[in-house]
C-alpha cells in the first residue's frame, strides 16, 4: 500500500514538475497578450484566461484559488560549485516553492466611486541626508530614471483609455523616498491607507526597500521593485512582492565565472561603498571567490562620495590583487580608476552595473576603455518593443532611457495589465501577477518569474571597447560554469501543497 | 594495558559519546528518528522522547469556538492583535480598537474620531500596575490608552524611533516598541526615552519586528528582521544575539543547530524556553539546545508564521497563514493544527506526532480564520486574531501535555499513516 502511495505521488509530483517546467521554463517567450476576448479588456493569453476565471470567481473570505504554483529546481541558478556549505545537503531549501496568499483580502469589494486608479511610486528623487545608506542621499539620478519609466507607462495607459473596464484614468502618485530613519515605512504606510493606491512601485535603496516590503506584507497590497538589485530582497517569503530586475546575486556568479574560470585570475581586490548597495552587492561574489578556492584577500570600504581613495588604492596595492572589482556609485568607480591609473596600478577593472550610467564615462575618460561591468540586461538589443521605447521615451523625456527607466516601464506596464485583468482588489491583482502563465515581453527583453517571484533573466557582461560599451552574453564570450544542478528534494516538504502544483 | 592508556581509552569513548549526543549534526544524518523505532519519521531532538507513549496519549483539543467579527461590534474584520486580561479582551484592528467584555459579552470599539491617534493597531500591551493600555499603531506610533482618552507618541514628539510600530511591551516601568527602524524604550516615571539600533545593540539590521517581555528573568526578547532575536538583561543592560548559524537565506543547513532564519517575527519566553517564529518556520530554545520546527515533518498547517506565543516550555501557538499550529507537548513531538472549512464555519482539529496523523477530531464550529495574526493565553482559553474575526477557544477541561485516552470528543482515526496527504 506504501508502495502504491509512494508511486502515485512520485507520478503526481512528475506530472506536476514537467507542466511546470514548460509553464515556467519554457524556452519560447510569449510576446505582451495580443489575443483578446470580450470577457476582458485588454489581451490575455489563452493559457492565462482560466487562471483569471479562478481568480476572478473568489468573493468570499475563505476560498483560495487552486492554481498551480511556481516550482524551481534550483536557486537562484546557482552553479554547483558555488553553493554554500560544498556538497552538505541542506535540510530545507528557501524559496523554491512558490508562496501564497491565503488571507481574506479577494472579498473587499470594488469601490464603487473611483475618480482615478492610483499605482503608488516611492523611489529617491529628490536630494537629502540618508543613513540607511550611509551619508548624503546620492541615487536621486536613479530615482528620477525610475520616475520617468513608470510616467511613460502610465500615460502610455491613459492614451489606451486608462482603467479599461471602467473608463477611468491611472493616476501615479509620487512619494520620495528620502531613506531617513525608516520613512519608506511611513510612505508605504501613506500611500496604502491615505492615498488608498492599488499597487506600489519602489524602490532602489536594499534597506528602504526591505523596510517597505515589510509594511506591504502587513497593509497587504502589491509591491513591484524594479530597482533594487540587492539578492536579499526577495528572499523573504512575502507573497505581495515581485521584483522585474536580475539581482546581483545572479549578476556575481557571471562575474565570477568570468573573472577566475575565463580570465584566470587569482586574486581578485574589492573595494565598495560602504552601504548596504555595497555590502550586499559583493558578497556572492566574495563567497564565490572563496568556493572557487580564490578566497578575496581584501576587501576596501569607502564612504559614498569620498573624494581620495589613496589610502584604500595602497593597501590593495600592496596586497598584489591581479583585478580590482568595484562595486558603488558609477561617479565614484570612475575616481577610483583615474586614482588607480595615477598610482600605476594597471590591473584589470571590473564594476557593478550602476558604473555604467554616463557618470562613469564621463569622469573616466581614456580610463574607461576595457572596464567591464556586469548588466541585468542589454540595452543594445535589436528588438522593435525596445526601438519604440526608447523613441517615445527620448520624445517625452529630451534623455537616453537606462536601466533604471526602462525596467520601472517594464514593471509597470505589467502591473497595469494586471489591474485590468483583475479588477480594483489588491489581493487579485497580487494573484494575476503571481500565477502569470507565460513570461512578460518587455522593453528589457523577457520576463519571467522564479517561485520567490523574481525576476531571472540571463545577465551580460558590458565591455567598454572603443569608446563604447559592447554587451555580451555567456555564450558569446565562451565563458565556462560549474554543473547546475536540478533538485527536487523541497518537493517532500510540501506535501499539503501536492495537489495545487498540478496543471489544471 | 596500563591505566593511563584505559583511563584515556575511557576519556576518548566518554567524549564521543558525548558529541554524539550533543551534536545536532549527527542528529539529523541519523534518519531514525523516533528512538530508532521507525525510519520514516523526523529525528527527535534532546528532551524529547515517545518511549511508552502510544497513540492513544493525546492532547488537549479546543472544540469549543466562539467568533467574532463585525457584525458582533468588532470594528474591523481585519485583526492584528489580541490582549486577554481577566475581565476584558483588548483587540487590535487595521482600523480600530476594540474591547470586550468578558461578563457581558459586549463590545465597545474607538476609532480615529474617537481620539485613536491611528486606524491600524499592530500591538497591545497592558501595564499591570495601572492598568494603562499601550498601542502599538502601524504607522501611527504608540498611544497610551488611560482614564478614556488617548496619548500619543511619535517620531516628532517624543524618542519614538519611528512610527512604524509592530509590537510593544511593557517592563517594569517601561514601555519597549518595535519599530521598523529601531527599538525604542520609554521610562513612564521619568519620561525618558532610549533607542537601541545597529549602534549601541547588536543588529545587523535595525528592522524590529516585535517585542516581548520576560519577567520571570527580566529580560526582554526583540524579534528584528535581518538581526534574529536579541536578548537583553534588564538588570545588567547587556544584550545577546541568537542568529542563524549558517548566515545563509536560501538554506537552513541543519534543522536544530539554531535560530531557523535570520529574519524573525515574534519571540516568546515561558518557564525556561525561548520560542521563535519566522515565516520559514519556528525554533525553540532551552538554554542548550535548539529544535527547528517545519511544517512538512511536524503536521503544523505552514512555515509562514506571523507570531507565535508560548504557554509553557511544553506548549506554544503558532499563528500561521493557513491555520493554527500547537506545540501541544513538546516532550513527545505532538502537534495540533486547528483549520476552517472554506465553505462553513466548521473545521477541524488534527493530531500529530512527529509528523504522523493520529486523529482527527471534527469542529462543528472552527478558528474565525486559516490566516492566523494574533494569539494570547486566557487560563485554559484562548483567543486568536485573525485576518477574519476574532476567535475564543473555551479551554473547560484543559490539560497540559498529554494524556492516556483522554474523554475528547468523538474523534476519526486517521486514515492515513503521513501527515503529508492529508491536509
Amino acid at each position: 500500500m506504501r508502495f502504491i502511495k509512494v508511486a502515485f505521488w512520485t507520478f503526481a509530483v512528475s506530472v506536476g514538475l514537467i507542466a511546470f517546467e514548460k509553464l515556467v521554463q519554457g524556452d519560447e517567450p510569449a510576446p505582451a497578450p495580443q489575443s483578446g476576448t470580450s470577457d476582458f479588456a485588454v489581451p490575455v493569453e489563452p493559457s492565462m484566461k482560466s487562471v483569471v476565471d479562478a481568480i476572478r470567481a473568489i468573493n468570499d473570505p475563505y476560498h483560495v484559488p487552486k492554481l498551480p504554483l511556481r516550482i524551481d529546481q534550483n536557486y537562484g541558478h546557482t552553479p554547483r560549485d558555488l553553493e554554500p556549505f560544498g556538497y552538505v545537503p541542506p535540510f530545507k531549501r528557501h524559496f523554491m516553492i512558490q508562496m501564497e496568499y491565503t488571507g481574506p483580502g479577494r472579498a473587499i469589494p470594488e469601490p464603487e466611486h473611483v475618480d482615478s486608479v492610483k499605482i503608488g511610486f516611492l523611489g529617491p528623487i529628490e536630494p537629502t541626508v540618508s543613513v540607511a545608506t550611509g551619508g548624503r542621499s546620492h541615487e536621486e539620478n536613479l530615482g528620477q530614471m525610475m520616475l520617468r519609466g513608470a510616467q511613460l507607462a502610465v500615460e502610455v495607459a491613459n492614451e489606451q483609455g486608462g482603467y479599461r473596464p471602467r473608463g477611468i484614468p491611472f493616476e501615479l502618485v509620487v512619494h520620495n523616498d528620502n531613506g531617513l530613519w525608516g520613512s519608506s515605512g511611513n510612505e508605504i504606510i501613506n500611500l496604502a491607507y491615505k492615498d488608498q493606491v492599488w499597487a506600489i512601485l519602489g524602490t532602489i535603496d536594499g534597506a528602504n526597500s526591505h523596510i517597505a516590503i515589510r509594511v506591504a506584507l502587513k497593509a497587504e497590497i502589491p509591491m513591484i521593485n524594479t530597482g533594487d538589485t540587492d539578492p536579499t530582497f526577495i528572499e523573504t517569503n512575502i507573497p505581495w512582492v515581485f521584483r522585474m530586475i536580475t539581482d546581483d546575486r545572479r549578476q556575481c556568479y557571471l562575474l565570477v565565472d568570468y573573472i577566475y574560470r575565463k580570465v584566470g585570475i587569482h586574486k581578485l581586490g574589492i573595494i565598495r561603498a560602504s552601504n548596504r548597495y555595497g555590502r550586499f552587492g559583493v558578497r556572492e561574489l566574495r563567497d564565490g571567490s572563496r568556493r572557487l578556492g580564490k578566497p578575496v584577500p581584501l576587501e576596501m570600504a569607502y564612504f559614498v562620495g569620498q573624494a581620495d581613495f589613496s589610502l584604500e588604492l595602497q593597501r590593495l596595492k600592496d596586497a598584489g590583487v591581479e583585478a580590482i572589482m568595484h562595486w558603488g556609485d558609477a561617479a565614484d568607480g570612475a575616481r577610483i580608476l583615474n586614482q588607480m591609473r595615477a598610482m600605476g596600478m594597471a590591473q584589470p577593472f571590473f564594476a557593478c552595473d550602476r558604473c555604467l550610467g554616463p557618470e562613469f564615462t564621463e569622469i573616466a575618460g581614456s580610463n574607461a576603455e576595457g572596464v567591464v561591468c556586469a548588466s541585468p540586461w542589454n540595452p543594445q538589443r535589436d528588438d522593435p518593443c525596445m526601438k519604440e521605447f526608447r523613441e517615445r521615451f527620448m520624445k517625452r523625456f529630451e534623455v537616453e532611457p537606462d536601466t533604471y527607466a526602462a525596467h520601472a516601464y517594464d514593471g509597470v506596464q505589467m502591473l497595469l495589465w494586471a489591474i485590468q485583468v483583475a479588477g480594483l482588489n489588491r489581493a487579485k491583482i497580487r494573484d494575476v501577477l503571481a500565477y502569470r502563465t507565460e513570461p512578460w515581453q518587455g522593453v528589457v527583453g523577457t520576463i519571467r518569474l522564479t517561485a520567490a517571484l523574481d525576476g531571472r533573466e540571463e545577465v551580460f557582461l558590458a565591455i567598454r571597447e572603443g569608446g563604447r560599451w559592447q554587451y555580451y552574453t555567456r555564450k558569446d564570450l565562451n565563458i565556462p560554469s560549474g554543473p547546475i544542478e536540478k533538485y527536487s528534494d523541497h518537493l517532500k516538504q510540501i506535501p499539503g501543497n501536492l495537489t495545487q502544483i498540478q496543471q489544471p | 594495558m596500563t591505566s593511563n592508556t584505559a583511563g584515556y581509552f575511557a576519556s576518548f569513548i566518554m567524549l564521543m559519546w558525548v558529541a554524539v549526543q550533543g551534536c545536532p549534526e549527527y542528529a539529523i544524518a541519523d534518519d531514525s528518528g523516533a528512538g530508532g523505532k521507525n525510519s520514516s519519521l523526523p529525528a527527535l531532538a534532546f528532551g524529547q522522547s515517545v518511549d511508552g507513549i502510544s497513540d492513544e496519549d493525546l492532547p488537549y483539543v479546543y472544540t469549543q469556538w466562539e467568533n467574532y467579527t463585525v457584525e458582533d461590534g468588532l470594528p474591523n474584520d481585519h485583526l492584528f492583535c489580541v490582549k486577554a486580561t481577566p475581565d476584558v479582551i483588548w483587540i487590535g484592528s487595521e482600523n480600530g480598537l476594540a474591547r470586550l467584555d468578558k461578563k457581558s459579552g459586549k463590545i465597545q470599539s474607538w476609532n480615529e474620531e474617537d481620539g485613536l491617534p491611528w486606524r491600524a493597531i499592530t500591538s497591545i500591551d497592558v501595564d499591570p500596575k495601572t492598568g494603562d493600555v499601550w498601542l502599538g499603531l502601524f504607522g501611527g506610533g504608540l498611544a497610551r490608552f488611560s482614564g478614556g482618552r488617548f496619548e500619543h507618541f511619535h517620531q516628532l514628539n517624543s524618542g519614538l524611533v519611528n512610527d512604524v510600530v509592530y509590537g510593544v511591551a511593557v517592563e517594569n516601568n517601561h514601555i519597549w516598541c518595535a519599530t521598523t527602524a529601531g527599538a525604542s524604550r520609554y521610562d513612564v516615571i521619568t519620561g525618558k526615552w532610549d533607542i537601541y539600533t545597529e549602534k549601541n545593540a547588536p543588529m545587523e539590521e535595525i528592522w524590529n519586528y516585535n517585542v516581548t517581555y520576560a519577567p520571570s528573568v527580566n529580560k526582554v526578547f526583540l524579534a528584528v528582521w535581518g538581526s534574529g532575536c536579541l536578548e537583553f538583561d534588564v538588570a545588567t543592560e547587556k544584550w545577546k544575539d541568537y542568529i542563524d548559524p549558517d548566515k545563509e537565506m536560501e538554506i537552513d543547513l541543519y534543522r536544530d543547530d539554531g535560530i531557523i532564519h535570520v529574519i524573525t517575527t515574534a519571540a516568546s519566553f515561558a518557564d525556561g524556553a525561548l520560542w521563535v517564529s519566522a515565516y520559514f518556520g519556528c525554533c525553540r530554545y532551552d538554554g542548550r539546545h535548539w529544535r527547528g520546527f517545519y511544517a512538512h515533518e511536524t503536521g503544523l498547517p505552514s512555515d509562514f508564521t506571523n507570531f507565535l506565543k508560548a504557554r509553557s516550555a511544553n506548549e506554544a501557538w503558532f499563528c500561521t497563514d493557513k491555520g493554527a499550529g500547537v506545540v501541544a507537548d513538546y516532550a513527545t513531538d505532538t502537534y495540533v493544527a486547528y483549520y476552517r472549512n472554506s465553505d462553513n464555519s466548521g473545521g477541524v482539529a488534527k493530531i500529530y506526532r512527529q509528523g504522523r496523523l493520529l486523529r482527527e477530531v471534527p469542529l462543528e464550529v472552527s478558528i474565525a480564520h486559516n490566516f492566523m495574526i494574533g494569539v494570547d493565553f486566557d487560563g485554559d482559553d484562548v483567543w486568536l486574531a485573525t485576518a477574519h474575526g476574532l476567535s475564543h477557544g473555551i479551554g473547560k477541561g484543559y490539560y497540559p501535555g498529554v494524556k492516556r485516552a483522554p474523554q475528547q470528543p468523538q474523534t476519526v482515526a486517521a486514515a492515513s499513516s503521513t501527515s503529508a496527504d492529508s491536509k
